[in-house]
Protein backbone atom coordinates (compact mmCIF):
# COMPACT_ATOMS: atom_id res chain seq x y z
CA UNK A 1 0.00 0.00 0.00
CA UNK A 2 1.47 3.22 -0.77
CA UNK A 3 1.15 7.19 0.12
CA UNK A 4 -1.91 7.81 -2.34
CA UNK A 5 -3.84 4.51 -1.16
CA UNK A 6 -3.80 5.96 2.24
CA UNK A 7 -7.56 7.80 3.19
CA UNK A 8 -7.32 10.82 4.71
CA UNK A 9 -9.72 11.13 7.83
CA UNK A 10 -12.42 12.97 6.82
CA UNK A 11 -13.10 10.66 4.13
CA UNK A 12 -12.54 7.57 6.58
CA UNK A 13 -15.52 9.32 8.74
CA UNK A 14 -17.30 9.83 6.02
CA UNK A 15 -16.99 6.38 5.20
CA UNK A 16 -17.92 4.65 8.52
CA UNK A 17 -20.55 6.82 9.21
CA UNK A 18 -22.28 5.59 6.37
CA UNK A 19 -22.93 2.07 6.10
CA UNK A 20 -26.54 1.64 5.13
CA UNK A 21 -25.31 4.19 2.49
CA UNK A 22 -22.70 1.68 1.04
CA UNK A 23 -25.31 -0.83 0.83
CA UNK A 24 -27.90 1.11 -1.23
CA UNK A 25 -25.14 1.14 -4.54
CA UNK A 26 -25.55 -0.95 -6.80
CA UNK A 27 -22.74 -3.47 -7.41
CA UNK A 28 -22.69 -2.60 -11.09
CA UNK A 29 -22.04 1.32 -10.04
CA UNK A 30 -19.43 0.08 -7.33
CA UNK A 31 -17.37 -1.47 -10.14
CA UNK A 32 -17.92 1.09 -12.51
CA UNK A 33 -16.66 3.21 -10.20
CA UNK A 34 -14.06 1.53 -8.18
CA UNK A 35 -10.73 1.06 -10.01
CA UNK A 36 -9.20 -0.72 -7.22
CA UNK A 37 -11.00 -3.56 -4.73
CA UNK A 38 -12.78 -2.07 -2.08
CA UNK A 39 -11.68 -5.07 0.36
CA UNK A 40 -8.17 -3.93 1.83
CA UNK A 41 -6.52 -6.33 4.51
CA UNK A 42 -6.24 -4.21 7.70
CA UNK A 43 -7.04 -0.99 6.27
CA UNK A 44 -5.52 2.01 7.74
CA UNK A 45 -8.01 3.79 10.62
CA UNK A 46 -7.67 7.61 11.16
CA UNK A 47 -5.30 9.38 12.34
CA UNK A 48 -5.42 9.69 16.48
CA UNK A 49 -3.04 11.56 18.79
CA UNK A 50 -2.59 10.86 22.51
CA UNK A 51 -2.57 14.13 24.16
CA UNK A 52 -2.17 17.35 22.51
CA UNK A 53 0.07 18.67 20.09
CA UNK A 54 2.90 19.75 22.15
CA UNK A 55 2.76 16.14 24.41
CA UNK A 56 5.41 13.66 23.57
CA UNK A 57 4.28 10.33 23.33
CA UNK A 58 3.90 8.00 25.89
CA UNK A 59 7.45 6.37 27.02
CA UNK A 60 6.80 2.70 27.30
CA UNK A 61 8.37 1.08 30.32
CA UNK A 62 11.52 -0.42 30.10
CA UNK A 63 11.29 -4.27 29.68
CA UNK A 64 14.77 -5.93 29.04
CA UNK A 65 13.38 -9.54 28.07
CA UNK A 66 11.59 -8.52 25.19
CA UNK A 67 14.57 -5.77 24.60
CA UNK A 68 17.88 -5.58 24.70
CA UNK A 69 17.83 -9.27 26.72
CA UNK A 70 15.49 -10.62 23.72
CA UNK A 71 17.80 -8.95 20.88
CA UNK A 72 21.35 -10.17 22.35
CA UNK A 73 19.74 -14.26 22.67
CA UNK A 74 18.51 -13.76 19.26
CA UNK A 75 21.99 -12.69 17.64
CA UNK A 76 23.56 -15.23 20.05
CA UNK A 77 21.46 -17.86 18.84
CA UNK A 78 22.04 -16.79 14.90
CA UNK A 79 26.12 -16.57 15.41
CA UNK A 80 25.52 -20.12 17.03
CA UNK A 81 23.43 -21.85 14.40
CA UNK A 82 26.34 -20.92 11.58
CA UNK A 83 28.99 -23.63 13.30
CA UNK A 84 26.04 -25.86 14.47
CA UNK A 85 24.96 -26.23 10.83
CA UNK A 86 28.66 -26.80 9.55
CA UNK A 87 30.70 -28.74 11.94
CA UNK A 88 28.38 -31.76 11.43
CA UNK A 89 29.46 -31.98 7.79
CA UNK A 90 33.00 -30.64 8.61
CA UNK A 91 33.83 -33.05 10.90
CA UNK A 92 31.77 -36.29 9.36
CA UNK A 93 31.12 -37.67 12.46
CA UNK A 94 27.75 -37.62 14.35
CA UNK A 95 27.42 -36.60 18.04
CA UNK A 96 23.69 -36.90 19.25
CA UNK A 97 24.99 -33.78 21.64
CA UNK A 98 26.04 -31.55 18.68
CA UNK A 99 22.54 -32.62 17.04
CA UNK A 100 20.86 -31.61 20.12
CA UNK A 101 21.90 -27.81 20.09
CA UNK A 102 21.16 -27.39 16.46
CA UNK A 103 17.66 -28.89 17.33
CA UNK A 104 17.00 -26.46 19.74
CA UNK A 105 18.92 -23.32 18.02
CA UNK A 106 16.68 -24.03 15.03
CA UNK A 107 13.39 -24.21 17.01
CA UNK A 108 14.25 -20.83 19.20
CA UNK A 109 15.47 -19.69 15.96
CA UNK A 110 12.21 -19.82 13.87
CA UNK A 111 10.40 -18.96 16.84
CA UNK A 112 11.72 -15.88 17.60
CA UNK A 113 11.60 -14.92 13.88
CA UNK A 114 7.54 -15.61 13.40
CA UNK A 115 7.24 -13.76 16.84
CA UNK A 116 8.69 -10.20 15.29
CA UNK A 117 6.63 -10.92 11.90
CA UNK A 118 3.28 -11.22 14.19
CA UNK A 119 4.31 -7.73 16.36
CA UNK A 120 5.08 -6.32 13.06
CA UNK A 121 1.96 -7.20 11.42
CA UNK A 122 -0.69 -7.94 13.67
CA UNK A 123 -0.44 -5.23 16.27
CA UNK A 124 -2.23 -6.26 19.26
CA UNK A 125 -3.99 -2.44 19.41
CA UNK A 126 -5.33 -3.15 15.99
CA UNK A 127 -5.94 -7.04 16.24
CA UNK A 128 -6.55 -8.47 19.56
CA UNK A 129 -7.57 -11.13 19.33
CA UNK A 130 -5.91 -12.44 15.97
CA UNK A 131 -2.69 -11.34 17.71
CA UNK A 132 -3.12 -14.00 20.67
CA UNK A 133 -4.50 -16.53 18.01
CA UNK A 134 -1.13 -15.86 15.90
CA UNK A 135 0.41 -15.93 19.00
CA UNK A 136 -0.85 -19.48 20.34
CA UNK A 137 -0.70 -20.85 16.48
CA UNK A 138 2.81 -19.92 16.68
CA UNK A 139 3.99 -21.54 20.28
CA UNK A 140 1.56 -24.62 19.02
CA UNK A 141 3.66 -24.92 16.18
CA UNK A 142 6.80 -24.59 17.94
CA UNK A 143 5.85 -27.06 20.73
CA UNK A 144 4.91 -30.16 17.90
CA UNK A 145 8.17 -29.14 15.91
CA UNK A 146 10.17 -29.62 18.92
CA UNK A 147 8.76 -32.77 19.97
CA UNK A 148 8.99 -33.76 16.51
CA UNK A 149 12.15 -32.94 16.46
CA UNK A 150 12.65 -35.23 19.57
CA UNK A 151 11.38 -37.72 18.47
CA UNK A 152 13.31 -37.62 15.44
CA UNK A 153 16.28 -37.66 17.29
CA UNK A 154 15.44 -40.49 19.59
CA UNK A 155 13.93 -42.91 17.69
CA UNK A 156 14.75 -42.48 14.19
CA UNK A 157 18.14 -41.20 12.34
CA UNK A 158 18.50 -37.71 13.68
CA UNK A 159 18.62 -34.13 11.62
CA UNK A 160 22.24 -34.30 10.58
CA UNK A 161 22.08 -37.83 9.15
CA UNK A 162 18.57 -37.45 7.32
CA UNK A 163 20.33 -34.32 5.72
CA UNK A 164 23.43 -36.58 4.53
CA UNK A 165 21.25 -39.23 3.09
CA UNK A 166 19.16 -36.94 1.35
CA UNK A 167 22.38 -35.20 0.10
CA UNK A 168 23.98 -38.65 -1.04
CA UNK A 169 20.52 -39.70 -2.36
CA UNK B 1 -23.29 0.52 -19.80
CA UNK B 2 -25.22 3.49 -21.05
CA UNK B 3 -28.66 1.77 -19.25
CA UNK B 4 -26.81 1.36 -16.48
CA UNK B 5 -26.18 5.10 -15.87
CA UNK B 6 -29.31 5.60 -16.68
CA UNK B 7 -30.50 3.90 -13.90
CA UNK B 8 -27.79 4.86 -11.76
CA UNK B 9 -28.78 8.52 -12.81
CA UNK B 10 -32.39 7.96 -11.89
CA UNK B 11 -31.17 6.95 -8.28
CA UNK B 12 -29.21 9.52 -7.58
CA UNK B 13 -31.91 12.12 -8.59
CA UNK B 14 -34.61 10.64 -6.28
CA UNK B 15 -32.41 10.05 -3.58
CA UNK B 16 -29.95 13.01 -3.80
CA UNK B 17 -27.80 11.88 -0.93
CA UNK B 18 -26.79 8.50 -2.25
CA UNK B 19 -24.89 10.53 -4.96
CA UNK B 20 -21.53 8.18 -5.85
CA UNK B 21 -19.15 10.28 -4.94
CA UNK B 22 -20.44 10.27 -1.34
CA UNK B 23 -18.48 6.77 -1.72
CA UNK B 24 -15.46 8.37 -3.08
CA UNK B 25 -13.23 6.30 -0.73
CA UNK B 26 -11.51 4.40 -2.95
CA UNK B 27 -8.11 4.18 -3.58
CA UNK B 28 -6.87 4.16 -7.07
CA UNK B 29 -5.83 7.74 -8.14
CA UNK B 30 -7.51 9.33 -11.12
CA UNK B 31 -5.02 10.51 -13.73
CA UNK B 32 -6.22 13.41 -15.79
CA UNK B 33 -4.81 14.57 -19.26
CA UNK B 34 -2.38 17.63 -19.55
CA UNK B 35 -4.15 20.86 -19.45
CA UNK B 36 -1.81 23.07 -17.24
CA UNK B 37 0.33 23.41 -20.11
CA UNK B 38 3.78 26.69 -19.46
CA UNK B 39 1.90 29.86 -20.85
CA UNK B 40 4.66 31.39 -21.87
CA UNK B 41 7.26 28.47 -23.02
CA UNK B 42 10.75 29.97 -24.84
CA UNK B 43 11.22 30.01 -28.47
CA UNK B 44 12.40 25.84 -28.82
CA UNK B 45 10.20 24.63 -25.65
CA UNK B 46 11.71 21.61 -23.75
CA UNK B 47 8.62 20.74 -22.25
CA UNK B 48 8.73 18.31 -20.05
CA UNK B 49 5.39 16.81 -17.50
CA UNK B 50 4.98 16.55 -14.20
CA UNK B 51 2.20 14.64 -12.42
CA UNK B 52 1.59 15.58 -9.02
CA UNK B 53 -0.55 14.17 -6.52
CA UNK B 54 -3.47 16.63 -5.57
CA UNK B 55 -6.41 16.40 -2.63
CA UNK B 56 -7.77 18.96 -1.49
CA UNK B 57 -9.53 18.63 2.36
CA UNK B 58 -12.16 21.16 1.49
CA UNK B 59 -13.67 18.78 -1.10
CA UNK B 60 -13.07 15.11 1.13
CA UNK B 61 -15.29 12.94 -0.99
CA UNK B 62 -13.25 13.88 -3.91
CA UNK B 63 -10.98 11.08 -5.32
CA UNK B 64 -6.92 12.39 -4.65
CA UNK B 65 -5.94 12.96 -8.28
CA UNK B 66 -2.73 13.03 -10.59
CA UNK B 67 -2.37 16.53 -11.91
CA UNK B 68 -0.21 16.77 -14.54
CA UNK B 69 1.73 19.86 -15.47
CA UNK B 70 3.90 20.96 -18.64
CA UNK B 71 6.82 22.75 -18.13
CA UNK B 72 9.10 24.48 -20.29
CA UNK B 73 12.45 23.23 -18.96
CA UNK B 74 14.65 25.81 -20.43
CA UNK B 75 12.89 28.51 -18.32
CA UNK B 76 13.02 26.35 -15.06
CA UNK B 77 15.54 25.76 -12.65
CA UNK B 78 17.53 22.94 -12.04
CA UNK B 79 15.95 21.41 -9.29
CA UNK B 80 12.54 20.00 -8.75
CA UNK B 81 11.40 22.63 -6.26
CA UNK B 82 12.11 24.83 -9.10
CA UNK B 83 9.68 23.22 -11.20
CA UNK B 84 7.24 23.21 -8.33
CA UNK B 85 6.79 26.57 -7.40
CA UNK B 86 7.12 26.76 -11.41
CA UNK B 87 3.77 25.88 -11.42
CA UNK B 88 2.30 27.24 -8.30
CA UNK B 89 3.10 30.80 -9.50
CA UNK B 90 2.46 30.37 -12.90
CA UNK B 91 0.04 28.03 -13.69
CA UNK B 92 -1.89 26.40 -10.70
CA UNK B 93 -1.69 28.80 -7.11
CA UNK B 94 -4.20 26.30 -5.50
CA UNK B 95 -1.02 24.15 -5.36
CA UNK B 96 -0.04 23.32 -2.30
CA UNK B 97 3.88 22.60 -0.58
CA UNK B 98 6.06 23.32 1.77
CA UNK B 99 8.99 24.69 1.13
CA UNK B 100 11.63 26.98 3.21
CA UNK B 101 15.17 27.76 2.31
CA UNK B 102 15.67 26.31 -1.02
CA UNK B 103 18.97 24.69 -0.18
CA UNK B 104 18.55 21.58 1.91
CA UNK B 105 19.32 22.67 5.11
CA UNK B 106 15.39 23.00 6.56
CA UNK B 107 13.76 19.80 5.53
CA UNK B 108 10.18 21.40 4.38
CA UNK B 109 10.22 20.04 0.97
CA UNK B 110 10.56 15.88 1.81
CA UNK B 111 7.95 14.49 -0.60
CA UNK B 112 8.25 11.42 -2.85
CA UNK B 113 9.52 12.38 -6.20
CA UNK B 114 10.03 9.25 -8.49
CA UNK B 115 9.77 7.17 -5.94
CA UNK B 116 11.98 8.22 -3.90
CA UNK B 117 11.38 9.82 -0.70
CA UNK B 118 13.61 13.38 -1.23
CA UNK B 119 13.85 17.00 -0.82
CA UNK B 120 12.61 18.74 -3.54
CA UNK B 121 15.25 21.34 -3.41
CA UNK B 122 18.03 18.32 -3.86
CA UNK B 123 16.52 16.62 -6.40
CA UNK B 124 17.23 17.66 -9.99
CA UNK B 125 14.89 17.49 -12.62
CA UNK B 126 15.62 14.68 -14.73
CA UNK B 127 16.65 15.76 -18.07
CA UNK B 128 14.73 12.82 -20.31
CA UNK B 129 11.55 14.98 -21.11
CA UNK B 130 10.17 11.44 -22.36
CA UNK B 131 9.34 10.68 -19.22
CA UNK B 132 6.70 12.07 -16.75
CA UNK B 133 7.86 13.06 -13.46
CA UNK B 134 5.70 12.25 -10.60
CA UNK B 135 5.52 13.72 -7.30
CA UNK B 136 3.61 12.56 -4.35
CA UNK B 137 3.39 13.72 -0.50
CA UNK B 138 5.56 11.10 1.75
CA UNK B 139 4.21 7.76 2.19
CA UNK B 140 1.80 6.27 4.67
CA UNK B 141 1.67 9.73 6.14
CA UNK B 142 -1.96 11.55 6.90
CA UNK B 143 -2.00 14.18 4.28
CA UNK B 144 -3.18 17.65 5.10
CA UNK B 145 -3.39 19.12 1.19
CA UNK B 146 -1.71 17.68 -1.86
CA UNK B 147 1.91 17.76 -0.80
CA UNK B 148 1.33 18.51 2.50
CA UNK B 149 1.79 15.42 5.14
CA UNK B 150 0.87 15.76 8.67
CA UNK B 151 4.28 15.14 10.81
CA UNK B 152 2.63 15.89 14.20
CA UNK B 153 3.22 12.53 15.40
CA UNK B 154 6.66 12.70 14.08
CA UNK B 155 7.66 15.77 15.98
CA UNK B 156 5.99 14.23 19.37
CA UNK B 157 8.17 11.40 19.09
CA UNK B 158 10.58 13.61 18.94
CA UNK B 159 9.67 15.43 21.62
CA UNK B 160 9.60 11.97 23.77
CA UNK B 161 13.56 11.19 23.40
CA UNK B 162 14.48 14.30 25.24
CA UNK B 163 17.03 15.93 22.60
CA UNK B 164 18.59 18.18 24.47
CA UNK B 165 21.74 18.04 26.27
CA UNK B 166 20.86 16.72 29.88
CA UNK B 167 23.37 17.28 33.23
CA UNK B 168 23.42 17.12 36.38
CA UNK B 169 27.08 18.39 37.36
CA UNK B 170 28.07 21.70 36.67
CA UNK B 171 30.95 22.51 33.98
CA UNK B 172 34.81 22.72 35.56
CA UNK B 173 34.87 26.31 34.50
CA UNK B 174 31.50 27.03 34.87
CA UNK B 175 31.57 28.26 31.35
CA UNK B 176 31.47 25.68 28.48
CA UNK B 177 30.60 21.80 28.43
CA UNK B 178 34.01 20.74 26.65
CA UNK B 179 34.76 17.79 24.93
CA UNK B 180 37.48 16.32 23.19
CA UNK B 181 38.27 16.79 19.50
CA UNK B 182 37.63 12.71 19.55
CA UNK B 183 34.49 12.67 21.51
CA UNK B 184 33.10 15.52 19.01
CA UNK B 185 34.02 13.51 15.87
CA UNK B 186 31.65 10.85 17.11
CA UNK B 187 28.72 13.22 16.57
CA UNK B 188 29.84 13.59 12.95
CA UNK B 189 27.30 12.36 10.92
CA UNK B 190 24.50 12.67 13.55
CA UNK B 191 24.04 16.01 14.32
CA UNK B 192 23.59 16.87 10.53
CA UNK B 193 19.74 15.12 10.29
CA UNK B 194 17.74 18.03 9.75
CA UNK B 195 14.53 15.79 10.65
CA UNK B 196 12.83 16.17 6.95
CA UNK B 197 11.23 12.58 7.97
CA UNK B 198 12.48 11.16 4.44
CA UNK B 199 13.68 8.38 6.32
CA UNK B 200 10.98 7.54 8.74
CA UNK B 201 8.60 7.42 6.16
CA UNK B 202 10.44 5.21 3.85
CA UNK B 203 11.26 2.58 6.42
CA UNK B 204 8.31 -0.29 6.38
CA UNK B 205 8.20 -0.74 9.76
CA UNK B 206 7.49 2.65 10.46
CA UNK B 207 4.54 2.04 8.13
CA UNK B 208 3.19 -0.53 9.82
CA UNK B 209 3.87 0.68 13.29
CA UNK B 210 4.42 4.50 13.31
CA UNK B 211 2.23 4.68 16.91
CA UNK B 212 4.86 2.96 18.98
CA UNK B 213 8.08 2.37 16.55
CA UNK B 214 10.42 5.00 16.86
CA UNK B 215 11.50 5.16 13.60
CA UNK B 216 15.36 5.86 12.10
CA UNK B 217 15.15 9.98 12.18
CA UNK B 218 14.03 9.58 15.93
CA UNK B 219 16.29 6.72 16.39
CA UNK B 220 19.61 8.94 14.73
CA UNK B 221 18.73 11.67 17.27
CA UNK B 222 18.35 9.71 20.15
CA UNK B 223 22.01 8.54 19.34
CA UNK B 224 23.21 11.51 19.09
CA UNK B 225 22.19 12.34 22.86
CA UNK B 226 23.29 8.68 23.78
CA UNK B 227 26.88 8.97 21.65
CA UNK B 228 27.44 12.78 23.43
CA UNK B 229 30.22 12.47 25.58
CA UNK B 230 28.61 15.64 27.59
CA UNK B 231 25.55 13.84 28.48
CA UNK B 232 25.03 12.37 32.05
CA UNK B 233 21.31 10.45 31.45
CA UNK B 234 22.67 7.90 29.25
CA UNK B 235 21.27 5.26 31.32
CA UNK B 236 17.86 6.82 31.54
CA UNK B 237 17.69 7.17 27.91
CA UNK B 238 18.61 3.68 27.40
CA UNK B 239 15.98 2.46 29.57
CA UNK B 240 13.58 4.38 27.73
CA UNK B 241 14.46 2.35 24.25
CA UNK B 242 14.75 -0.97 25.95
CA UNK B 243 11.43 -2.53 25.30
CA UNK B 244 10.16 -4.39 22.12
CA UNK B 245 8.66 -1.80 20.57
CA UNK B 246 10.98 1.36 20.17
CA UNK B 247 14.02 -0.15 18.60
CA UNK B 248 13.88 -3.26 18.16
CA UNK B 249 11.40 -3.23 15.16
CA UNK B 250 14.03 -2.28 13.15
CA UNK B 251 15.06 -4.96 11.13
CA UNK B 252 17.72 -2.92 9.28
CA UNK B 253 16.37 -2.57 5.92
CA UNK B 254 18.10 0.03 5.29
CA UNK B 255 15.76 1.92 3.09
CA UNK B 256 16.35 4.42 5.79
CA UNK B 257 20.02 5.18 4.34
CA UNK B 258 19.71 4.68 1.24
CA UNK B 259 16.90 7.62 0.91
CA UNK B 260 18.73 10.00 3.36
CA UNK B 261 18.79 13.16 1.23
CA UNK B 262 21.22 14.19 3.72
CA UNK B 263 23.66 11.57 2.95
CA UNK B 264 23.80 10.19 6.64
CA UNK B 265 23.43 6.25 8.20
CA UNK B 266 20.04 6.14 10.67
CA UNK B 267 20.98 2.37 9.91
CA UNK B 268 24.50 2.31 11.38
CA UNK B 269 23.24 5.00 14.37
CA UNK B 270 20.27 2.28 14.85
CA UNK B 271 23.04 -0.87 15.27
CA UNK B 272 25.06 1.23 17.33
CA UNK B 273 22.24 1.70 19.47
CA UNK B 274 21.59 -1.92 19.64
CA UNK B 275 25.23 -2.71 20.90
CA UNK B 276 25.09 0.21 23.31
CA UNK B 277 21.79 -1.32 24.89
CA UNK B 278 22.71 -4.77 24.50
CA UNK B 279 26.14 -3.94 26.46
Amino acid sequence: MVSFARPSLLRQTLATRSPLLRQNVGVSQMVAFHASARKQILPPLPQSLEGTMNDPVPVPKPHPSEGSYHWTFERAVCVGLIPVCVAPFAAGSLNPVMDAVLCSLLVAHSHIGFQAAIIDYFRPQRVPKFNSLCNWLLRAFTLTTAVGLYEFETNDVGVTEALRRIWNA
Amino acid sequence: MASLRSTSRLFAASRPLFRPATFARSYATVESTPKNVDPIPSENPNMKTFKVYRWNPDKPSEKPNMESYQLDLNKTGPMMLDALIRIKNEIDPTLTFRRSCREGICGSCAMNIDGVNTLACLCRIPTDTAKESRIYPLPHTYVVKDLVPDLTLFYKQYKSIKPYLQRDTPTEDGLENRQSPEDRKKLDGLYECILCACCSTSCPSYWWNSEEYLGPAILLQSYRWLADSRDERTAERKAALDNSMSVYRCHTILNCTRTCPKGLNPGLAIAETKKMLAA
